[in-house]
């Protein structure tokens, strides 16, 4: 089995006094596509923030590359190789398109590999090329979800958590978003952890997959298997 | 309509120009930190008054003419910027804004309090410039030193703006300031992003203070004047960043310039605070604002 890049070990997180999350725990191999599925408040995206630093964490660890990050903040994680693309993109709407792919890559890592992660970018979504110096704030909800994954990139990553990538977008968009789940694993090398509602399109990219229910894993196992799983086909209308 | 001498009018128009600028750098610290920290503070118009203060000390006991204290103010300002961020600021980050005016009033009604027990309530002025002679232009005539606070002003508010726009640093601080949270899912270090904003913001008060002690002299309620001033010029400029502020700073002096040729010296505020009120009436988002 390939290395371990990010393991949960029995994650108790939340916000405040609000315990979301109850005893998580999860891996993600070098070079897999995990799926982190299950209904609307089930805590995937209090997962992702607790991954990132971003909640309040009672108990458990969180290791990446092997080295316990449950104590470095935030914005130190992401030079660790780690980074969130955010439910609802939120790119920085005033600055424009290129500056947003600047704002991805300010740290040091990011600076030494900027003209190589740039040329990558731009390969992958030409659109943002042609309007590198647009505001951002206009361009349409696909774009802006290009926009989004591309200043994650930006900050070189060796694992991408990718929170509702295809929430809000039209059918079509939705197709070309887990086009590029697949290629930004198989042109970049990138590790991706995967939190969708689209569930039968997430189990069709993803290798392995675990299915969260009331801040609890209930279902692991890989994606092909979960695709026929009763239970999980019932529950998510997968037809 | 009374008859205007439109000599009088073009001589207005240029002192209203020279004292635009000087408003709009007084705002420009403002305005950063307000843009980016989403913080209010109200104690803004009285580091201008500290940096006065600051200013007539140091001209008077090294005899440096008082433009020029700006080299030794700005660095302490920025110091001391980050000092009242550590301590009062980065506390009330994120607190509902009554608690922050709360805070910002407080320490404005320190610093006001401790320049009129240290200095007492009589001005004090700087009694020497270089910037005394007048510079006359065909039918105008303007002080060297409102001349080279204008220009100062100016070079002030483009060096901000390309620091905004073309500096890693800049491109942080409008990331922090348009979303905090993801600001640092790319990995910039927040806190320290508006430590030096505050910092930053409080120096270019320091500078504004160094250029109005050319002409006109430190009182413990300096700070009333241009606090307020402050606001009615961020409040007009909107989101525009410094172009925004420059023009609104333009703007406002214009308009005082002419109020006061028009009417009197007298109305002089009556006139900002009506453009204001009205440009807000019809623009409530200001002169610039999309959101």
């Amino acid at each position: 089995m390939a290395r371990e890049v990010l393991v949960l070990d029995k994650i108790n997180a939340g916000y405040g006094e609000f315990h979301v999350l109850f005893d998580v725990s999860l891996k993600v191999h070098e070079g897999e596509i995990v799926a982190l599925v299950g209904p609307n408040g089930a805590g995937k995206t209090t997962t992702l923030r607790t991954i990132m630093g971003m909640t309040t964490l009672y108990s458990g660890k969180v290791l990446l590359n092997g080295k316990d990050v449950t104590k470095i903040p935030t914005h130190k994680r992401i030079e660790l190789g780690i980074t969130m693309v955010p439910e609802g993109r939120r790119i920085f709407k005033t600055l424009t398109v290129y500056e947003n792919l600047l704002a991805g890559a300010l740290t040091k890592k990011a600076q030494q590999r900027f003209q190589e992660n740039l040329e990558l970018v731009f390969n992958f979504f030409p659109k943002l090329r042609e309007r590198r110096n647009q505001i951002a704030g206009t361009l349409s909800g696909g774009e802006a979800q290009m926009l989004a994954i591309a200043r994650a990139l930006m900050s070189d990553p060796d694992i991408l958590l990718l929170d509702e990538p295809s929430l809000g977008l039209a059918p079509k968009i939705v197709i070309q978003v887990f086009d590029i789940v697949k290629k930004l694993r198989e042109e970049a090398d990138k590790t991706i952890l995967l939190v969708e509602q689209h569930v039968k399109h997430s189990l069709e990219v993803a290798d392995r997959a675990y299915v969260l229910e009331q801040g609890k894993i209930v279902l692991e196992g890989e994606a092909k298997q979960l695709l026929t799983d009763e239970r999980l086909r019932k529950a998510y209308l997968i037809l | 309509m009374m008859a205007i001498d439109p000599s009088l009018l073009l001589q207005n128009i240029v002192n209203g120009v020279f004292t635009g600028l000087l408003y709009s750098l007084v705002a420009l610290g403002l305005a950063l930190i307000f843009g980016v920290m989403d913080i209010i503070n109200f104690a803004h118009g009285d580091f201008v008054m500290v940096g006065a203060y600051l200013t007539f000390v140091l001209a008077t006991t090294f005899m440096i003419d008082p433009s020029l204290t700006a080299f030794i103010t700005m660095p302490i300002f920025f110091v001391f910027g980050i000092v009242i961020y550590k301590l009062i600021i980065e506390r009330v980050l994120g607190a509902e804004p009554l608690i922050q005016i709360a805070v910002t009033v407080g320490l404005l009604m320190v610093l006001r309090n401790l320049a009129l027990m240290i200095f007492h309530a009589e001005p004090k002025g700087v009694p020497f410039t270089m910037f005394t002679q007048p510079i006359t232009l065909g039918p105008i005539t303007i002080a060297s030193s409102r001349l080279v606070a204008g220009i100062v002003s100016l070079v002030a508010l483009g060096l901000v703006h390309m620091l905004l726009t073309r500096t890693k640093w800049g491109i942080a601080m409008r990331a922090t300031a348009d979303d905090r949270e993801v600001a640092e899912l790319m990995g910039i270090n927040v806190k320290r992003v508006y430590a030096v904003t505050f910092g930053l913001g409080t120096s270019l008060t320091a500078l504004a203070a160094a250029l109005i002690m050319t002409f006109s002299r430190a009182d413990p309620y300096l700070g009333l004047l241009y606090g307020l001033l402050s606001w009615v010029i961020v409040a007009m400029g909107g989101l525009g960043g410094v172009i925004g502020v420059l023009a609104s700073g333009l703007i406002i002096g214009i308009i005082e310039a002419l109020g006061i040729t028009i009417v009197g010296a007298g109305a002089r505020e009556l006139f900002i605070y009506l453009t204001f009120f009205f440009i807000l009436w019809f623009r409530p988002r200001g002169l610039f604002g999309k959101r």
